[in-house]
């Protein structure tokens, strides 16, 4: 029901004025001009629909009491309350054909703004702003604007007939109609107080709800294990006390909501009541006719009504306005990363020069300070430290996902502002520490960042990793769906199908942020083969958490609060007794086939 | 066959689970009186709402007639005021009435569900998706709640304020039921018409609204691969033709609803009863008083206009609920008990033979599996996902039984075996750990109740947890999960390993596919997996090297089917792929 709405809206801090806000609003209805400047009349016209058949009503009333009633007249009368009656009914229709129209496409231009802008925008920005909160404003937030639009649009309509039917009442009976008045200010008030006790206890509610759901999503999990434990009695007996928690709250809450509509139902009763009495003394005073005894009645009920919806209609505003502003304020965020010019980069070699970059995400202190490194063309270069030692980062400025504060990146001699930002990533492959993967089917991942590849060049490239053997593992091959996220098919082979991807670019600077999750003994040696064809072909920048991928590059750097401490080979740096081999000992020693070997001695 | 419900705390009361219907029928019966509270404050709201017409009517005879004076007036004033006074508790009654029901009848359901799926056996729980059962018993179960509030509240009270106005209408003239009648029928048919043509539009709004919100989440879960990929533009495009489809979708909705005809059917029934009334009026058989009442009486035809529809997509919403429910509680698997089966000590001899093995009874997830395991043996499993290794390690304690084939412990089938035995010797270490919202003391407890500080430090001591639970703030007594402290992967599969040897089992079935990032919890993880394994049958599906190179048994799954079995240094010998994990140049 329209009046609950709002009782549980969450606060929100506006940074948009309210008038700066209205005119950003204003600019999307724009293109609707002549369509709202439609509705407007019929909206009007509405009003009077509305009204008009109670005044015709008490003439007809009036003309039946009459000593000698005259028939035609009566016949008309009604006749014309019937067909005002259609002709509302035919605005009614009108009104919301054309609101439907305006709705949906204003639903939509905000939407489509709202996605395009946080497509383009930068990761830091995806760092500030989970990918749920996004999603909720690019659709929820809208939606909650739209409502109140809609509401805004009936709020009018009932407003209309209101002042119309007022306007009529005052005239047949100035003082029936201020009596009437009267009462609206006490039911405003009523209805305000009301809400607020409602909504502390909805609160309250809601947060003993959440305890409860989450005790009984718990009991449920927890079956399984309880079973297997045979405890099925001491879980009963949890969920049975939050299964009784709930109820109570539940009929606390239902208690309050129960209490509004006969509240107002008693109040308009003595209010009615009232005016039965008054205006019958006026009748009899000869003040008024007894016909208008009845408008009065029978207007009273419709003019009550659209004030009650009027007090749930400002809290939506409040809502509207705040889900608006989040969606402008997704809309206008500003990029961090900006380009100078677009050069395209077809052929790129593949040598990338850092020169005394200075990089923080944000607020913090400095993951990257003063930062040269050279990287040769087609070179395989692994970055190892401890966690935040920076290693995530300068893949992450290779790829222009977040922008430097000081100091040049060079991509084959240009600086790499000067990139037209989307050939420039065509040029490079990334594989992130989590593969991502669309719900479809293989290849159709596959195919993502490659689109005019053909099925036959997909095969091709499967049968060079293992013989295409991992291929025979998928349920359907290269048809299997891989489910949302890829969660039908293995860690494993998420990382295979991210691989190929890769292969199917032939990139000239890949990018491996290397997953840390355990993956079968077969499919990872599989991964290491498509791995060397990458890195065999590419210049590649690894950020490695396998030890294999340490060992197959040409060189390895080791990152120490965003500066390079040491640079070599795996055997060399070994010897050094350093840094490297510290992070050996604690994050790759157990990968080694040599551990592998003496855990022989904690297992027989 | 006998069969008994491994475990059974039969609901408080009897109800029928053959129909949806007859299922809140006989939940209903057992709330009977607050449902009739509740109908009474229904049937009284509605009659009291008729009051005043009739009361209007007769100050208007009195107004026109000029008999009666102010005492009419005041008479008939007052009767309005205490009628729609006691009308409004009686509102209050109605609603909080059926309110208290539909609480009560949700708080009930819940607890019979929960009765019904804790009864279940180990088989169901592990073909259901946790995930399914807690919608079902949170969503479908909040729908039956719907059905009495709002549903039969509304509908209900909507049908005793068209039966009013039929009472009120009748007892002035008998031909003043025409108007009403012809509304009634007009009005049926109009809303199952409406609601026939809207259905399938309403279907098409939510499945585009759904499939162009799950790309927008896919694509800011993805931005990252997104924009490595240059897709932004494409995704853009996508977005334009998911979002025409769906404003597409919502304007011929709209234009559905903008057709809703009862509104219109009301203003020409009050316009048409209205003539009636007059006709007859002039005719002489009734008077203009009556006209008013008769009028007035017509009006009361609103509330059900405006409300009914929504209160029967409701009922019929929570009506699918309530089939879902009773689906799930009427789903009977229960393995036979095997209550006078073998009721030995395990010693740890187990062997398959010939098993096969399918979920659903079309797809094989193992093909003709034979294997001999020794007692006290460590056997380690190992293949990729889906290769059916977790079908395997469940055929072992019965959670399953093999289409094809026999299992054997010691010698004995496992059909033959009684299952409670045999079920409380086997410990199952799950991949995906479950841990209670409790103390890690409870946790580790939680098999042995009774367990003493001791024996649950001593049991830590041997997972290899004590020395991170004891570096914790409240140390044993932590509490964990979301409201608490969480975990790390490692460290809560110790916590599982320690809750495991408080029950010390004869065969242990480890599924251990996590990885440790440091070394150090490498070297705890071994020990603890290690001395988990000493003198018990241990299977372990792994993807550890060290584990697979140090068990006594290795079998390879692959595709259902076991490629390889034997020892390490067997399968180095006879498999290629074999000898590719263990040598350093991957690509021989």
């Amino acid at each position: 029901m329209g009046f609950h709405h709002g009782l549980s809206a969450e606060a929100y801090d506006r940074q948009y004025t309210n008038k700066a806000l209205v005119k950003r609003i204003v600019d999307y209805f724009k293109p609707h001009k002549t369509r709202l400047i439609f509705v407007a009349i019929v909206v009007i016209l509405q009003g009077f629909t509305g009204s008009i058949p109670y005044l015709l009503v008490s003439k007809v009333l009036d003309e039946g009491a009459a000593a000698h009633p005259n028939d035609r007249i009566l016949a008309i009368l009604v006749g014309a309350v019937i067909l005002i009656e259609v002709l509302g009914y035919v605005f009614f229709y009108i009104q919301q054909r054309i609101m439907a129209r305006v709705t949906a496409d204003v639903y939509r231009s905000l939407a489509t703004d709202a996605f395009a802008a946080s497509m383009e925008q930068d990761l830091a920005f995806h760092d500030k702003l989970s990918s749920g909160r996004i999603v909720s404003r690019i659709t929820g937030d809208t939606e909650d604007f739209i409502t109140l639009i809609r509401l805004t649009m009936s709020v009018l309509s009932s407003l209309m007939q209101s002042i119309i039917v007022a306007i009529i009442l005052l005239r047949t009976e100035w003082r029936l109609a201020l009596m009437l008045f009267i009462f609206v200010p006490i039911v405003i008030g009523m209805v305000t107080g009301y809400r607020k006790v409602a909504r502390r206890v909805t609160t309250h509610g809601m947060r003993a709800m959440a305890n409860v759901n989450a005790t009984v999503k718990e009991t449920i999990s927890g079956i399984s294990v309880a079973k297997n434990f045979r405890q099925e009695e001491s879980i009963y007996a949890d969920f049975q006390h939050s299964n009784k928690t709930s109820y109570e709250v539940n009929v606390k809450r239902g208690f309050v909501l129960s209490i509004v509509f006969p509240t107002m139902r008693t109040l308009s009763g003595i209010s009615i009541a009232l005016l039965v009495y008054f205006g019958a003394l006026s009748v009899s005073q000869r003040l008024i006719t007894a016909g208008a005894w009845y408008l009065v009645l029978l207007s009273s009920e419709r003019f009550l009504m659209p004030i009650l919806s009027m007090t749930s209609y400002w809290a939506q505003v409040q809502t509207g306005f705040a889900a608006a502003e989040r969606i402008f304020a997704l809309i206008d965020a500003e990029h961090t990363v900006v380009q100078t010019n677009n050069l395209p980069a077809q052929t790129l070699h593949g040598d990338i020069v850092f020169e005394n970059i200075h990089f923080s995400y944000g607020v913090g202190a400095e993951v990257l300070e003063n930062f040269n490194l050279h990287i040769k063309p087609g070179e395989n270069l692994a970055i190892v430290g401890h966690t935040g030692a920076g290693k995530s980062s300068i893949a992450r400025l290779i790829s222009r996902f977040y922008e430097f504060q000081e100091g040049k990146i060079l991509i084959d001699g240009t600086d790499i502002r000067e990139f037209d930002i989307d050939s420039l990533r065509q040029q490079m492959g990334v594989v992130t520490q989590v593969p991502f993967l669309f719900e479809g089917t293989v290849e159709e991942n596959i195919r993502f960042a490659q689109p005019d590849i053909t099925r036959e060049e997909i095969l091709a490239l499967a049968h060079e990793i293992g013989d295409g053997e991992w291929l025979e593992t998928l349920t359907n091959g290269l048809d299997t769906n891989v489910g949302e996220r890829g969660a039908k098919i293995s860690m494993g082979q998420r990382q295979l199908v991210a691989l190929m991807r890769v292969l199917a670019r032939k990139p000239a600077i890949f990018i491996l942020d290397e997953a840390t999750a355990s993956i079968d003994p077969f499919t990872e040696t599989q991964i290491q083969h498509a791995l060397n064809l990458i890195l065999s072909q590419s210049t590649s920048v690894l950020i490695a958490h396998r030890l294999s991928t340490v060992k197959s590059a040409d060189r390895i750097i080791v990152l120490d609060h965003g500066g390079i401490i040491e640079e070599g080979t795996h055997d060399t740096l070994l010897e050094k007794g350093g840094t490297y081999a510290e992070l050996y000992n604690t994050y790759f020693r157990h990968q080694s086939l040599e551990y592998v070997e003496e855990a022989g001695k904690f297992l027989k | 066959m006998n069969h008994t419900s491994e475990f059974n705390i039969p609901f408080r009361y009897k109800t029928n689970r053959s129909s949806p219907v007859l299922w809140i029928l006989s939940h209903v019966r057992h709330h009977w009186f607050i449902f009739l509270v509740a109908a009474i404050g229904a049937i009284g709201n509605a009659t009291l709402a008729g009051v005043p017409a009739v009361q209007f009517g007769k100050v208007f005879e009195a107004l026109t007639t000029g008999e009666g004076g102010k005492q009419i007036f005041l008479q008939c004033a007052a009767i309005v005021a205490i009628s729609q006074i006691t009308r409004g508790f009686l509102q209050f009654q109605r609603n909080f009435g059926f309110e208290v029901t539909a609480q009560r009848i949700e708080r009930d359901t819940r607890d019979e569900f929960y009765t019904s799926l804790l009864g279940k056996s180990m088989t169901f729980h592990a073909l259901q998706s946790v995930g399914d059962l807690m919608a079902r018993a949170s969503n479908d179960i909040r729908e039956v709640n719907y059905i009495f509030s709002p549903g039969i509240n509304m509908v209900f009270g909507s049908m005793n304020f068209l039966f009013i106005p039929l009472i009120i209408g009748g007892r002035i003239h008998p031909a003043l039921l025409l108007t009403p009648i012809a509304f009634i029928i007009a009005y049926f048919l109009a809303v199952i018409y409406y609601l026939r043509v809207l259905q399938p539009v309403t279907s098409k709004v939510r499945s585009s609204f759904g499939i162009m919100n799950s790309r927008i989440a896919e694509d800011m879960d993805g931005i990252e691969t997104v924009k490595a990929a240059a897709q932004e533009q494409a995704e853009i495009d996508l977005f334009r033709k998911n979002i025409k489809t769906f404003r597409d979708a919502s304007v011929k909705q709209g234009d559905i609803e903008a057709r809703f005809l009862p509104m219109l059917l009301l203003a020409l029934a009050m316009g048409f009863g209205l003539l009636h009334a007059l006709y007859l009026a002039r005719l002489g058989e009734i008077t203009l008083a009556n006209v008013i009442t008769y009028y007035s009486a017509l009006s009361m035809l609103l509330f059900p206009t405006n409300t009914s529809v929504m209160a029967y997509s409701r009922i019929s919403l929570g009506l699918a609920s309530a089939r879902r429910l009773l689906a799930i509680m009427n789903t009977e698997n229960n393995l036979d008990q095997n209550e006078h089966g073998y009721a030995q000590a395990i010693k740890g001899d187990v062997s398959f033979r010939n098993v096969s093995f399918s979920y659903d009874g079309k797809v094989n997830n193992l093909k003709d599996i034979s294997l001999e395991a020794k007692a006290g043996q460590t056997i380690a499993v190992v293949g990729q996902t889906g290769s059916g290794k977790t079908s395997l390690i469940r055929l072992i304690n019965r959670t399953y039984d093999p289409q094809e084939g026999h299992i054997f412990i010691d010698g004995v089938d496992l059909k033959d075996w009684r299952l409670d035995t045999l079920r409380s010797q086997i410990s199952i270490i799950e991949q995906d750990i479950f841990l209670f919202s409790k103390s890690i003391a409870d946790n580790i407890a939680f098999g042995k109740p009774g367990a003493t500080q001791e024996e649950i430090e001593e049991a830590a001591r041997k997972a290899q947890a004590a020395d991170f639970i004891e570096e914790l703030p409240d140390g044993y007594n932590t509490v964990i999960g979301e409201r608490g402290a969480t975990l790390s992967g490692g460290q809560r599969q110790r916590i599982a390993l320690a809750r495991a040897f408080l029950t010390d089992p004869r065969i242990l079935i480890l599924d251990d596919s996590t990885s440790a990032i440091d070394s150090q919890t490498e070297d705890e993880i071994q020990k603890a997996i290690k001395t988990a394994s000493e003198g018990r049958t241990t299977f372990i599906v792994t993807h550890r090297l060290s584990q697979i190179r140090w068990a006594d048994l290795i079998i390879v799954l692959r595709q259902g089917r076991i490629s390889e079995i034997g020892t390490h240094h067997e399968l180095m010998e006879r498999s290629r792929a074999y000898r590719r994990i263990f040598s350093e140049d991957k690509q021989s």
